[in-house]
């Protein structure tokens, strides 16, 4: 997989992008990511559950992500729910979206800096 | 909030079904789990939302799944490419061809009168009326808010400019009420008003945007600029709309001048004609008074005009009871009887049935066969879990697929079909103006069309291949069920709907083309490029009656002196036109008999007629420059009795064998004296079986001094090879140079001109029949030779067990034949049925069948052409079968 088969996700779509976000950390269910963004964003963004899991259906399908076969320690594992978790290309696309925007962030800064002076 | 969670969970039950496996239970259970934490946070507003989150990806489910399916059917088809192209040829054709016909047939009888207002409460004498009568029921303002009254085909003489050479254009003479009636703003200027327009006033024309554009280059200054028409002078008044093209738009109008004209300008207003109540010469176009439907209308109108009949004491007292006026629907372009509506659409339809059926049937064979070919594949997806529903859409996208590229291909040959008719021209003396553009209808229309046929072909063949038992099919052998031969099985009712359908088609398109072509042939006695056809108006170039008249008397006589000139005469009509008039005769003796009245054509012909044409009289003499002298009058009131030439059908209608020559005969009250006999010649609408009675009559002054549409046509008969044409124009022209001399050409191209119309009827008719053949033949092979891949094993062992080729080819035949013949006599009866059928309703179709039907060569022929090539259809693929190894089929398993 070279960069610009990566560049071919990004930008990423929001919703996306904050899924993956959520999986970072590790593997997680539908409510969790749901829980997390929302505290993550303060509120601000939240994910309706049938975006969420049409979300998911497509990172599946574009390998993104996965389905996780493996459970999480008893005491905390619901057994109602399906977990899922990054694939390696995942976490790629991820970390090039993230220094996408953190490159955005430094040319905002760098032009705050050059108007404030 | 539990209302809202029920909505919720039945939305989640909507999903696709492969989506609602793997995650409508997650969806759901999450949906619970945040209800009341959202109802909490956001109130209403996030219930709401929360449905309308899932209301939008149960449709964002379906369109991604649909996306799959159109890509999977896309690569399915360039798969199979044959398949394919076969589809979306036959399918583009059939389409095409009803796409071009429904367009056709819509904008004539559908489509609003272009540039009036309210179309729908206009209505249209059936009938042409008089003037005079016109006026009478303009005063019903209880049944009409308007009516006017209206000539369409009039000629006009026109220059730009006062000295320049004339050309001929046709436009309409109209009552002064014409474009309010209409409810016709003009573009510039005005048009015609009844309160500003009025007898005696200096002539004034309204102008086409079309003649403003094409004649005067759009100039500003058009308004006020006098225009010579027929050699008066008149000043251009008005421009209409640009959509505008008068009403009964399929005859060009191109200036619409006021019946307050002089007659000097317009002969057709000569004689007081506007007075006369029984000069029947104008269309009445009416604008109905609010809330009056057209029936009641009809039946107060019909009232009007028994009460006028009744008071024109000159005229016999009518007992009859039938209605006197029939309304149509002026509306629409084309105007037809309302009952006739449903008649032509009714044939349109079961045409456009019949082919696209046809095509269907076709696809929907191929595509059971290949359903069959794709079984195993089919069943391995209905294992990992796919729906039968998932299923049979897959199939119903990639047969709208193929129907869509079809229409696709459909409506380029529609497109191609209309951009040919718009450069066609019929043959007559007014030029026609059918718009036959291909609108928005036109492509809803198709693709619609495509829709239906890719769902109405795909359905059944869907339906059979999902219903596959997954089980055996799995198992190695694809061809396990040994059904052989179902009687009825969907496969075989396909065929023999086909093959029935396919000479239907080939039956009744047939007998079309026969009635037509049988019309349509002229065989002169002579060369048709030797004799030259040319016309003169010169009423029209502004000539006084008595001025017409003495050019018609010398003409002749000048160009017999020219030397390439062999014979010469002058006619109202062109030779072996298609005829207009009609006349009901009888002998003088039995005139108070109505039973031994009869229809007979009625052509206008002028001194040495039939000489020129080579044709001798069968017993007395025909027409001489004395009988072109007679004075005659629109009404027959003067009762001069005219000399007269029948043909010999007429004369053995009227006097049996006896001497026709010397007798008497009336038309109304017109007296004929018979002065000679001719042989049967043909005029357009007969044929050598039924030859049509004629009558013809002299030319007379009133033809000079008010000639038709067409003008007087002079026919000029001369050697092969000399340049009489331009020694006749020279003369012409030193007689006097303003003629105008209009519609030149050889008897040859003016046949092959008026031919061309039926030729295209007739090449369109048997296209369409040749092309339900094809098309069942090409069904015919593909279910056979897949009979004979399914049936592989079976004719192994029987080969095996010292079958011989040839009862293996016969038992491979036997079926097709059992279905050939089926389908052969079902066809036979249906086209039977729909030409009975179809000749009861209108006698349109009645003529063009009568002539045919019992024609053996198609009665006999056809099915015997339709089964040969479906038989040669089932053996090609049919000879395969004898070629099967018997140890490699066996092998096989």
């Amino acid at each position: 997989m070279t960069d610009t088969d990566l560049q071919r996700f990004l930008p990423l779509k929001t919703q996306w992008f904050h899924i993956l976000l959520s999986l970072a950390g590790g593997e997680q269910h539908g409510y969790g990511i749901m829980q997390e963004v929302l505290e993550r964003t303060g509120g601000k963004v939240r994910l309706w559950p049938a975006t969420l899991y049409g979300s998911l259906k497509r990172l599946i399908e574009t390998e993104l992500i996965q389905e996780s076969a493996e459970r999480p320690a008893p005491e905390l594992d619901d057994a109602r729910r399906r977990y899922y978790r990054l694939t390696a290309l995942g976490r790629r696309v991820l970390d090039a979206e993230c220094e996408r925007l953190q490159d955005l962030v430094r040319a905002i800064r760098v032009k705050q800096a050059m108007v404030t002076e | 909030m539990n209302f809202a969670l029920r909505i919720y969970r039945r939305l989640a039950e909507a999903f696709p079904h492969e989506f609602k496996l793997v995650y409508g239970a997650d969806v759901v259970q999450l949906g619970e789990d945040v209800a009341v934490e959202i109802a909490k946070q956001h109130g209403v507003g996030g219930l709401i939302r929360l449905i309308a989150d899932i209301a939008i990806r149960v449709v964002v489910e379906y369109l991604s799944e649909m996306r799959r399916d159109l890509r999977y059917a896309v690569r399915a088809l360039i798969k199979s490419p044959g398949f394919a192209l076969v589809g979306i040829i036959s399918l583009g054709l059939g389409m095409g061809v009803t796409t071009s016909v429904f367009s056709r047939l819509w904008a004539q009888l559908f489509r609003d009168l272009p540039g009036v207002a309210n179309a729908q409460e206009l209505v249209m004498s059936q009938n042409p009326v008089s003037y005079y009568y016109s006026e009478r029921y303009r005063e019903q303002k209880s049944l009409f808010a308007g009516v006017a009254a209206f000539q369409n085909g009039v000629p006009f003489n026109v220059a730009l400019r006062g000295n320049a050479k004339p050309e001929r254009v046709f436009g309409q003479l109209v009552s002064p009420d014409y474009f309010s009636v209409l409810g016709v703003k003009p573009q510039r200027g005005r048009v015609l008003d009844p309160d500003i327009d009025r007898p005696g006033d200096a002539p004034v024309v309204v102008i086409t945007d079309r003649f403003w554009r094409n004649r005067l280059n759009s100039s500003p200054d058009a308004l006020g600029k006098t225009l010579r028409l027929n050699g008066q002078t008149a000043t251009i008044v008005g421009i209409t709309p640009k959509d505008f093209r008068g009403a009964l738009p399929f005859v060009t109008a191109e200036l619409f001048v006021p019946v307050t004209a002089p007659a000097a300008l317009a002969p057709e207003l000569a004689n007081d004609i506007l007075h006369k109540r029984d000069a029947k010469v104008f269309q009445a176009m009416m604008r109905l008074a609010p809330g009056v439907a057209i029936d009641s209308a009809e039946a107060g109108l019909d009232t009007i005009t028994r009460r006028l009949d009744d008071q024109d004491t000159s005229k016999p007292v009518r007992g009859d009871k039938g209605r006197r006026v029939t309304l149509l629907a002026g509306r629409a372009v084309l105007p037809i009887p309302r009952a006739l509506k449903p008649v032509v659409v009714g044939f349109v339809a079961v045409l456009i049935g019949l082919v696209l059926g046809i095509a269907c049937m076709n696809l929907a064979n191929m595509l059971l066969a290949r359903g069959a070919a794709r079984s195993k594949e089919l069943a391995i997806r209905l294992a990992v879990g796919a729906s039968r529903f998932r299923l049979m859409r897959q199939m119903l996208t990639e047969g709208i697929l193929i129907a869509l590229l079809g229409g696709l291909a459909g409506f380029g040959l529609a497109y191609w079909l209309s951009m040919l008719s718009s450069q066609l021209k019929l043959p007559s003396a007014v030029p026609q103006d059918f718009d036959p553009n291909l609108d928005w209808r036109a492509l809803v229309f198709t693709f619609a069309l495509a829709i239906v046929c890719g769902v109405g072909f795909s359905l059944v063949p869907a339906l059979q291949a999902t219903k596959a038992d997954v089980a055996p099919t799995l198992k190695e052998g694809a061809v396990t069920q040994l059904r052989g031969y179902r009687r009825f099985g969907m496969r075989n009712l396909l065929v023999v709907g086909q093959v029935a359908g396919s000479l239907m088609l080939l039956l009744i398109t047939g007998f079309l083309v026969l009635g037509f072509s049988k019309t349509g042939n002229v065989q002169t006695k002579f060369d048709a490029n030797t004799m030259y056809l040319l016309s003169l108006d010169p009423v029209r170039d502004g000539y006084s009656p008595e001025r017409a008249e003495a050019l018609f008397e010398k003409l002749p006589e000048r160009l017999k002196a020219s030397a390439a000139v062999q014979s010469i005469a002058l006619a109202a009509e062109a030779p072996f036109s298609i005829a207009s008039r009609t006349a009901q005769l009888t002998a003088a003796k039995d005139s108070s008999d109505p039973s031994r009245l009869k229809l007979v054509v009625k052509e206008t012909v002028g001194a040495g007629y039939f000489a020129t044409l080579s044709e001798p009289m069968l017993a007395g003499r025909e027409f001489v420059e004395r009988d072109q002298r007679l004075e005659t009058s629109a009404d027959g009131s003067k009762a001069v009795a005219l000399p007269i030439v029948l043909n010999e059908s007429a004369a053995r209608g009227l006097f049996g064998n006896g001497n026709a020559v010397g007798q008497r005969v009336t038309e109304d009250k017109q007296l004929y004296d018979v002065v000679g006999v001719v042989r049967d010649l043909k005029n357009g609408i007969a044929d050598e079986d039924q030859p049509a009675s004629a009558l013809y009559v002299p030319l007379t002054r009133r033809d000079f001094a008010s000639p038709p549409a067409g003008g007087i046509t002079i026919m000029v008969r001369s050697d092969a090879g000399t340049d009489a044409l331009g020694g006749i124009r020279r003369e012409i022209a030193s007689m006097d140079p303003n003629l105008v001399v209009f519609d030149v050409r050889t008897l040859g191209e003016y046949l092959e001109f008026s031919r061309s119309f039926m030729r295209i009827a007739v090449d369109m008719y048997g296209g369409i029949g040749v092309f339900g053949l094809v098309l069942a033949a090409i069904g015919l092979a593909g279910v056979t030779a897949h009979a004979v891949a399914r049936r592989r094993k079976e004719i192994g062992i029987r080969m095996a067990l010292g079958a011989r080729k040839a009862q293996v080819l016969r038992l491979v035949l036997r079926e097709g034949a059992v279905l050939v013949v089926v389908g052969t006599a079902l066809g036979f009866l249906g086209a039977i049925a729909m030409v009975k059928i179809l000749s009861t309703l209108t006698s349109i179709f009645a003529e063009a069948f009568n002539v045919t039907t019992n024609d053996p060569r198609l009665v006999v022929g056809a099915p015997l052409l339709l089964a040969a090539l479906a038989m040669v259809a089932c053996y090609i693929p049919a000879r395969k079968s004898a070629k099967i190894d018997p140890i490699k089929a066996l092998r096989e398993e």
